[in-house]
């Protein structure tokens, strides 16, 4: 294949021979999108480890090729292995992975045995919480066990101020007698999180120092980790970091082994880091799994000329949908199986609803999907396995989905095992099967809906404004109903919308976050947060010229947030380099900012800046695709098939992905099949495909 | 567009979500921490008649209240367009004093002139409304001292804000700038929650809207039906009392007659006490939200927030009985205190209609604590907190430390936060272990708090559950008693009464211990 060219086909997608025993393993590469050659010979490979399958993209030579192999969950490496072998990957690569392993450790609390030590006093600190709890109705509420127990907890006699000053001092006994019952404990990991730790970290490193010097013992301490206000949300941050610290750790340092080849690892920001930084901040991995997709999405978009996206993620559970007003949206006060995680995190919201949904009839009458899901186990009905009703069955049901290209004809289908799931609820109901199945369609669309909206409103956007980019099995099937829904008038489907996740985990950046809670009230107090913020630019470069970069290559950021004195939410705001005033210049921006956000300002109303933030960036600089020549005309259906449309049956086209070219267009309804996804285009839409082989949908109808 | 379980389905979605985006708008506009850290406020919408078909989750004893309100403002004011409704007066359609709510009628603009499609309203908790005591929850014995009465009134006319209105409110509380700001988000959520119900008239027409709003009461109610015919007919009673009004120190005595008929339940109040001079006085919108909660969390399931659950239960209180109370008595412990006592009450009979079915009392009080005085870093403060206490254990599981129950389920002030506010230094704050009753599934555990003045300052507690514990069930034993404390300077510590108003100096510390929970089964 020549580069600079789009290939046609794909380029091979018959299972590669792997070496190794399972023969039924599905493996297959293809080359996807040329790019044109340019001076950035490096290479970048992103390996993307999911439940079912390891995904690779690899960009290099002025080419993207991807490759799928099944996940070998215990010995995660061995998948990567094959696929690092296969492609061929250079020595000299840039290999990118992004790991739930430390997800997966939390979620199904498998991490160490970990203690916690903080202030005398305050030992239940991860126990009250918030004090609130999840469910308003449960008169038997079950609240989320600390991953700390109570005997685990150790009170350490200090206090530090409010100003940094120290109320109750640390004295070296106290020291000794903590960690001698730390190593009495016999655990693997301990957290230390004192308050006030981010003003005056002293007590801390004592307590680290003494703590470090026993044997195999994994320590956080919360100001390293996460120097800011909020004891609970802090010390949950910190927790959780050593306590997913010893799994990770082992992880990362058998995997790297076992690629013989440096690596970095996706982070929940978006940007990836070294290992050995990995290793001792795994908390900073525990979101990572959908931010591979929202970066690569933003790169595809991008390229095809779309800045403002609303990102669609549908998978069997669960829908990610993340919103970027014309960048990747990172923010903190996330959360994780109800834990607090405080570090910079992609803004997504993730949704209870997915292609294995289960539909129900309530004691109401009402049709109902969700919950409850089948997930990927059992699965839809017509997976074959399981009896329930799903969103998937009910797609299936309506003729938009084929069930001979599903994952290449790799997983079977039964239809009639689909049709007698959404006849339960045709029954219970009393209408047809379409009918039911087309019910659950939209219901499922307008539990989706709901979420987006919200998501849109809490950042202030509107989502009309937004290009809709699904990726995700199930994600292009419901997208233009999702957008009518939403007033959103385009749809762009990725070329290849099952692998985005590992492109984005290729071409992230090298990213390393800082902040540090600073607490300035007055502009006198804005050598503070100069102090702080150089400290910290310092710390970046260090990290990232250890890494082997250049200072000249990195790019930092520094931003500060601000609010309103008394108010309890900040916005982030940058600081400016070099200023006689910096924060009245924080002050005057931050108003505009609330205006922004909220539409409203208050410029009577003193300003302070509650934390610092710096960012060290190490661009990675992936070759820029280039754009096919479109050869404008009507596409070719490979054939019609039946569908349900609007209350009844209809013949509708078929188009088969990889056979459109670039400028061809066609309208719906027509639906568009490709190994790893279904596209559905109602009627109502036009479709084209981009110079980069994306699907662009267009509403024709007059929008909102 | 006729109604089917499909569209049924579909519009619950969309109703609710016009609910949930106004508390998104409030929560992110909002300008103090009560609100916007605390969450303390709720969004609803209603049907042309006044009646809520939806409601945003966020604070149960808001949840019937917020119908009150509306139809305070249906009988008292006659909205057109443009027209915007505040008020907070207890008796007529508020809670308590801080409680404001705001109260929009949404009109559609066609060929024919305007035409009502419903209602939008938002309620929040504001930090303080004036009155004799910051934070404006006072030992009161009138309405008049515990802040500005606001009877249903117009805040808008015709479109234009009444500013004098506004400043008259905001002038008569101790941190006008504050209130400007929340009012300004109150605001701006009623606003969406207009804009996103034209939408779905715009979309699906006025009559779909109208014809589902209808369905979506039938079903709720349908729905409710259902789950109570699960309880046996019967009537059962149950007794409790509080500790005292404030003043007097004697009980006061609460009764509850339940009738459970025919998938509807009937709360009767008689034998419970008349309000008295104290502040644990209720007006009825609270004792009905509270009865609306008891009985979506006994039949549990999802059943949607809306009046369709308030058409199968029946309300009964004597016009001047403590849970029924006439102005001007004050109210403002009834609200955060009383209401709690009515859930013991309500579930208590629901025990002797599902025996072993239901858990012991929790700890029966939000442990309202009030601080204001001068700030040494310059300026004057507020601060107002409630601190969780243990759940009751239940026939499945223990019951749960340290976390709010029943009719609040507010957060609290993260201790690094507090003291970056306000001239105080939290010295304390556990799990006060050995609290919750004994038995087979002990009660949760309260909590133990301390907290330090650094400088002159005036504190007012409101507290339940000092005297008369938390009730076990089925052979468990109560929860301990919670308790409240004055450390002196010399070290000597001063037991403070469940409900008081103290003048702190600094160094002096206030300690609260919170009750445990009622036990379960014999241990």
């Amino acid at each position: 294949m020549r580069a600079g060219s789009i290939t046609d086909t794909w380029h091979c997608v018959t299972p590669l021979a792997s070496k190794g025993k399972a023969s039924g393993r599905a493996s297959f590469a293809v080359t996807f999108l040329a790019v044109s050659p340019t001076q950035h010979s490096l290479a970048y490979l992103g390996i993307d480890t999911g439940g079912t399958f390891t995904d690779f993209v690899l960009v290099s030579d002025g080419a993207l090729t991807i490759y799928k192999t099944r996940s070998t969950p215990a010995e995660p490496s061995r998948a990567a292995t094959v696929g690092i072998e296969a492609l061929g990957v250079p020595s000299d690569a840039a290999v990118v992975h992004g790991t739930t392993v430390a997800t997966n450790a939390l979620l199904e609390r498998r991490g160490a045995r970990t203690a916690l030590v903080t202030t005398a006093g305050f030992e239940d600190v991860l126990q009250i919480g918030r004090q609130n709890r999840r469910h308003l109705y449960a008169l038997e509420y079950e609240p989320i066990p600390p991953l700390v127990d109570v005997g685990l907890r150790l009170g350490v006699v200090e206090r530090v101020g409010v100003g940094g000053e120290v109320v109750t001092p640390l004295t070296d006994e106290e020291v000794r007698r903590v960690a001698e019952r730390v190593a009495e404990l016999g655990v693997d990991a301990v957290a230390v999180s004192c308050l006030f730790s981010f003003l005056a970290p002293e007590h801390e490193q004592r307590l680290g120092q003494a703590l470090e010097r026993i044997d195999g013992l994994f320590v956080s301490l919360s100001s390293d980790v996460f120097p800011e206000f909020r004891e609970y949300e802090r010390s949950s941050t910190t927790v959780i970091n050593s306590y997913v610290g010893p799994v990770m750790s082992r992880y990362l340092g058998q995997f790297e082994k076992a690629m013989r080849r440096p690596l970095r690892i996706m982070q929940s920001s978006g940007g990836s880091a070294p290992v050995h930084l990995a290793q001792r901040q795994p908390v900073r991995t525990v979101l990572s799994g959908p931010a591979g997709g929202v970066i690569g999405a933003r790169y595809v978009a991008g390229v095809a000329g779309f800045d403002r996206i609303i990102t669609l993620d549908m998978g069997g559970t669960s829908t990610d949908v993340a919103l970027l007003p014309g960048s990747v949206q990172v923010s903190t006060g996330h959360t994780i199986g109800g834990l607090p995680v405080g570090i910079p995190t992609i803004d997504i919201e993730t949704v209870g609803a997915g292609g294995g949904s289960i539909a129900w009839v309530d004691s109401g009458g009402a049709l109902r999907v969700g919950p409850l899901s089948a997930g990927a186990d059992p699965g839809p009905a017509c997976y074959g396995v399981g009896t329930e009703p799903t969103v998937t069955d009910a797609n299936l049901v309506l003729g938009r989905m084929s069930a001979t290209d599903f994952l290449g004809g790799r997983q079977s289908i039964d239809a009639d095992r689909a049709r007698d799931a959404i006849g339960t609820i045709a029954a219970a109901l009393d209408i047809s099967g379409e009918e039911a199945a087309a019910g659950i369609v939209r219901v499922a669309n307008a539990v989706m809906e709901r979420a987006v909206r919200s998501v849109s409103l809490e950042r202030g956007h509107d989502p009309r404004e937004f290009t809709l980019v699904p990726f995700g099995g199930a994600g292009p099937q419901h997208a233009c109903e999702l957008a009518e829904g939403l007033g959103i008038a385009r749809v762009l489907v990725p070329r290849y919308p099952g692998v985005l996740s590992a492109l984005g985990v290729a071409i992230g950046d090298t990213v390393k976050d800082y902040s540090r809670t600073v607490m300035a009230k007055a502009p006198e107090d804005a050598p503070t947060v100069e102090l702080a913020l150089r400290g910290m630019e310092a710390l970046g470069y260090a990290d990232l010229e250890g890494e082997g970069y250049a200072a000249d290559e990195l790019q930092i950021t520094r931003r500060v947030d601000a609010r309103y004195k008394g108010q309890s939410f900040e916005l982030d705001i940058p600081w400016p380099l070099a200023s006689a005033d910096a924060f009245a210049e924080v002050t005057t921006e931050f108003h505009r900012a609330h205006e922004r956000r909220f539409g409203y300002h208050n410029p009577a109303a003193p300003v302070e800046i509650v934390t610092a933030r710096v960012r060290a960036i190490a661009p990675s600089q992936p070759p820029p695709i280039e754009r096919a020549a479109l050869e404008p005309g009507p596409a070719t259906p490979r054939g019609t098939s039946s569908a349900w449309l609007e209350g009844h049956s209809a013949e509708v086209d078929v188009y088969v992905r990889d056979e459109l070219r670039p400028g061809q267009t066609f309208s719906g309804p027509a639906v568009v099949v490709q190994m790893d996804s279904t596209t559905v285009v109602p009627i109502g839409w036009s479709a084209e495909v981009d110079g980069y082989r994306n699907l662009l949908l267009t509403s024709i109808g007059v929008r909102p | 567009m006729t109604v089917t379980p499909i569209s049924l389905e579909v519009f619950k979605n969309l109703l609710v979500s016009v609910a949930e985006e106004m508390g998104v708008t409030l929560g992110r506009t909002s300008y103090s921490p009560n609100m916007k850290e605390r969450r303390d406020y709720s969004c609803a919408v209603f049907d042309a008649a006044g009646v809520m078909v939806a409601q945003a989750a966020h604070i149960p004893v808001h949840l019937g209240a917020m119908t009150a309100s509306v139809r305070a403002v249906l009988d008292n004011l006659e909205l057109g367009p443009g027209d915007m409704a505040i008020l907070n007066d207890p008796y007529l359609g508020g809670t308590h004093l801080p409680d404001v709510s705001l109260v929009l009628p949404v009109y559609t603009q066609d060929d024919g002139g305007p035409t009502l499609v419903g209602y939008v309203a938002n309620r929040g908790h504001h930090a303080d409304i004036g009155g004799m005591a910051p934070g404006s929850l006072p030992i009161a014995t009138e309405l008049i001292q515990e802040g500005v009465i606001i009877p249903p009134l117009r805040l808008y006319e015709g479109g234009r804000m009444n500013e004098p209105l506004m400043e008259l409110i905001c002038r008569n509380t101790r941190t006008p700038d504050e209130r400007r700001g929340d009012f300004s988000a109150q605001i701006a959520a009623i606003r969406t929650g207009e804009r996103r119900l034209l939408a779905l008239v715009e979309t699906y027409t006025l009559q779909t809207v109208h014809e589902h709003m209808a369905a979506i009461l039938e079903y709720t109610e349908r729905v409710t039906r259902a789950a109570i015919d699960d309880v046996p007919d019967g009537t059962y009673r149950f007794e409790d009392a509080m500790d005292d009004d404030g003043l007097s120190g004697e009980p006061v005595p609460m009764v509850c007659t339940t009738t459970v008929r025919d998938g509807h339940v009937t709360f009767d109040f008689s034998g419970t006490a008349m309000q008295t001079d104290g502040c644990v006085n209720t007006p009825l919108a609270v004792t009905e939200s509270v009865a609306l909660y008891t009985v979506r969390a006994v039949i549990g399931g999802d059943i949607p927030a809306n009046d369709g659950v308030r058409r199968c239960i029946t309300v009964n209180a004597l016009l001047g009985c403590i849970v029924n109370a006439e102005a001007p008595h004050a109210v403002s412990g009834g609200n955060v205190e009383t209401s709690q006592r009515i859930a013991d009450v309500l579930l208590g009979c629901f025990a002797k209609a599902l025996p072993k079915r239901m858990p012991a009392a929790s700890q029966g009080t939000m442990n309202n604590l009030l601080v204001g005085g001068e700030n040494p870093r310059g300026g004057s403060f507020t601060y107002y907190e409630t601190t969780a206490g243990g759940m009751g254990g239940g026939p499945l599981r223990p019951g749960a430390s340290g976390v709010h129950s029943h009719s609040t389920n507010t957060m609290n002030t993260p201790i690094e936060a507090l003291e970056f506010e306000y001239p105080m230094r939290v010295r304390k704050l556990g799990i006060r272990r050995g609290s919750g009753g004994a038995g087979r599934h002990p009660g949760g555990d309260g909590v133990v708090r301390e907290l330090e003045f650094l400088g002159r300052a005036q504190a007012t507690v409101i507290s339940e559950r000092r005297k008369l514990a938390p009730y076990g069930l089925e052979g468990g034993s109560p929860g301990s008693l919670g308790a409240n404390r004055l450390r002196r300077v010399d070290g000597t510590e001063e037991v403070l009464p469940g409900k008081a108003t103290v003048n702190v100096e600094p160094a002096e510390v206030f300690i609260v211990e919170t009750p445990g929970g009622g036990g379960w089964g014999a241990p």
